[in-house]
């Protein structure tokens, strides 16, 4: 087990590299000054060579790419060209914003599409099965940008329920940062005191977080749901089912003992690479939702060709999906006896 | 101007010495620029670090007079200001959000909800709505920028006759595409410097006539016309209007006068390298003043040796050169306001740019917000706004 662990650590390290390298070199085969698209149009000529030389842009490719490696092995992924802040000061203000929402994003849709696949699959071909197909198959074809539009039309402007955009009213004072997750910072604000407004901003914290976290678990709860529903059916065919029903075993035995045990392997793989992609920034909804997360940064970044910061979400990004997976692959072990890391 | 040269007379008095040939005109109007304001010194020095004089610690706090403070700024998403209890002139609001909201159909549906109050960036559909709607106001603001078209004159160019670029001028019906593509948001400009500066020169010398431009053409021994390259970029210019479009119609305008323009739309970065190169036929951008002066425009447009916009153009004249210098050191108004009419009316016919529009920005405010005025350098004074409920 140990020598495994070392062993996928060790290859957690080695997508990183990969993945600096790789963008590293994209983004100096890309034909444009990031100079001229950092400083615009009125800078001066003496100006854009300084900021060259600052940001060690005058240096053969090779020689910058040994300096950043460098920077990166103490943990300075160097600065970004659009704010001029360190890029870990950038990822540490808007990481935690992207974790808040894919983890609520990720709760809803484990909690919609597990069961929904379960009581589909047992109402096979029957109207509720029917009806959960169907959904599943509507929220996995409907684009996010048009779901969310239509749930801020209706749910926000017109019915008034919940909040079109940002974290916090604007009524309302943000709780200190403690841990950059809103609602946790604003919960922990509350249960230091401070009475019933401080519970009104962890309230209206958690309200701001419902739309977007709904429109983020679309797409993912419908492919869970349809997954779970297959994964089960096949389950529920097999013989030790039948054994097991032959001999009385009662339907929630049944469903969560034995059939749902063995359908696991592949939801919890599926849910493994959903968390991934939620984590790996939800551009289009934090941009119609103005959710200052990585997804909008690396945008910004992008589009303003913010080359250290466009590596440095890169990375963090890479580096979630790999751990995601190798807390996936240990989790298998746990659900499952027969399979042992050595 | 080095640091020493600007002390306290009294409480209320600030002396600076310029450095000798630094025009006290171009200073003042400086002054009046909200990139810079004055701050407690004692304050700000404590939290130096590394020789920055506090700049650091000044992105998330404040130290200064006004009548707001920075309470937070939470990057991407927000900046928090509340009244300033240190403040001689005390707000009619306690507290302001400026909130950074990037989708233009999330903005008008805050703006429609309640969310905010102010929005800028709407769509011109959004305004066209708005406007119907009693419960919200459209305000245009004005801007310093340019939106111009820059010919390189370089040798062998066909740019390089006067003669060529008087028949753009002809040829390019300036009415439609204000009225037209850019929604009436900006106003028609031939001169190099913007409404608002001193030294504005408001004429309009040239009207669509292609018919002209065909008979300029063929005094410049052009007589079938020409073809040339336009260098713009994918994004938006001044207006909210995408530089592709408005290529376009240049580009439809010029081919009746027997001038066909190529288009090259490409990312802003690409396209300014290729303006800042020189190596550009043609380029459709813009341009906003460094301060607020006219010499912000007169210097780089008029000036070979500012390496900036006439040397990007390759246009080298002594003449208007001498005639912006001048200008920028003159201190009387007066004389200066005289100066300047002098070089925009030159220019106009010899200059390497054909000026299009002064382009404004829509907002769209609840009809329950008064007070809310936004000046051409985009700073509104935040401590006159207020808001009925």
């Amino acid at each position: 087990m140990l020598a495994f662990l070392v062993r996928r650590l060790l290859f957690v390290v080695f997508v990183a590299w990969g993945v600096t390298f790789a963008t590293f070199f994209i983004a100096n085969v890309v034909p444009i000054d990031p100079a001229i698209a950092a400083l615009g149009d009125n800078a001066r000529e003496e100006q854009i060579r300084e900021f060259r030389e600052r940001n060690g842009l005058n240096k053969p490719v090779w020689q910058q790419y040994f300096i950043y490696m460098g920077r990166l092995l103490s943990g300075d992924l160097g600065q970004s060209l659009r704010t001029q802040r360190p890029v870990v000061d950038d990822l540490r203000e808007f990481f935690p914003a992207t974790m808040e929402l894919s983890i609520s994003a990720f709760v809803l849709t484990l909690l919609i599409g597990i069961p929904a696949g379960i009581v589909a699959a047992l109402n096979q071909n029957k109207t509720t099965d029917l009806t959960v197909r169907i959904l599943a198959l509507i929220a996995g074809a409907t684009p996010v940008f048009f779901l969310a539009v239509i749930l801020q039309y209706f749910l926000a402007n017109r019915l008034d329920l919940l909040p079109v955009q940002g974290r916090l009213d604007g009524f309302l004072f943000p709780p200190p940062r403690v841990t950059g997750l809103g609602g946790l910072d604003a919960l922990i604000d509350a249960l230091r005191g401070g009475g019933r407004e401080r519970w009104a901003v962890y309230l209206d914290s958690l309200r701001h977080l419902i739309l977007p976290s709904i429109v983020l678990a679309s797409f993912s709860a419908a492919i869970l749901t349809r997954m779970t529903r297959a994964t089960m059916l096949e389950v529920l065919s097999q013989d030790f089912v039948r054994t097991a029903r032959a001999k009385g075993v009662s339907q929630r035995v049944l469903v969560f003992r034995h059939a749902l045990k063995n359908a696991a392997l592949p939801i919890l793989t599926l849910a493994g690479s959903l968390l991934g992609g939620l984590l790996s920034g939800a551009v289009l909804t934090e941009t119609i939702f103005s959710w200052p997360g990585v997804g909008r940064y690396i945008t910004q970044a992008a589009s303003s060709l913010d080359f250290p910061a466009v590596m440095g979400v890169t990375l963090l990004i890479g580096l979630v999906y790999a751990l995601v997976n190798l807390v996936t692959d240990l989790l298998y072990a746990f659900l499952d006896p027969r399979i042992r890391y050595a | 101007m080095k640091v020493g040269s600007a002390k306290a007379v009294s409480d209320y008095v600030v002396q600076v010495s310029l450095p000798a040939g630094v025009s006290t005109g171009s200073f003042l109007s400086i002054l009046t620029f909200n990139i810079g304001g004055v701050v407690d010194s004692a304050t700000v020095q404590a939290q130096a670090r590394n020789n920055d004089f506090g700049k650091g610690w000044l992105d998330n706090n404040s130290a200064g007079s006004g009548p707001f403070r920075l309470v937070r700024w939470d990057r991407g998403n927000q900046v928090l200001l509340e009244a300033n209890p240190n403040a001689r002139l005390k707000p009619k609001l306690q507290r302001i959000i400026l909130r950074e909201i990037k989708e233009p159909a999330v903005l008008r549906t805050a703006l429609e909800s309640g969310e905010i109050d102010i929005a800028e960036g709407l769509t011109p559909e959004a305004l066209r709505a708005l406007r119907s709607n009693s419960k919200f106001r459209v305000l245009t603001s004005d801007s310093l920028r340019l939106n111009y078209l820059g010919l390189n004159v370089k040798e062998g160019s066909p740019f390089a006759n006067a003669k060529v670029r008087e028949a753009v001028r002809w040829g390019i019906n300036q009415a439609e595409l204000v009225g037209g593509i850019i929604q009436g948001n900006g106003t028609a400009i031939q001169t190099i410097i913007p409404k608002g500066l001193l030294g504005y020169n408001g004429t309009m010398t040239y009207k669509y006539d292609p018919v002209r431009a065909k008979r300029l053409l063929a005094e410049a021994g052009l007589p079938n016309g020409f073809e040339f390259e336009l260098v713009t970029s994918t994004g938006q210019c001044g207006g909210g209007i995408p530089c592709a479009d408005i290529a376009a119609k240049l580009q439809a305008d010029l081919a009746k006068a027997g001038i066909k323009a190529n288009i090259k739309a490409i990312a802003s970065a690409e396209a300014l390298r290729i303006y800042r190169a020189q190596s550009h036929q043609a380029y459709l951008g813009g341009w906003s003043p460094d301060f607020p002066d006219p010499d912000g425009n007169a210097t780089p447009m008029a000036d070979f040796a500012a390496r900036s916009l006439a040397w990007r153009n390759v246009w080298n004249d002594a003449t208007a050169a001498r005639m912006a210098n001048q200008a920028a050191l003159e201190s009387n108004d007066a004389k200066r306001t005289a100066l300047y009419k002098l070089l925009t009316d030159y220019m106009v016919k010899s200059g390497p740019f054909v000026m299009l529009y002064q382009p404004s920005i829509p907002l769209g405010i609840s009809a329950n917000v008064q007070g809310y005025v936004r000046n051409a350098q985009s700073q509104v004074r935040f401590e006159n706004i207020s808001k009925t409920q």
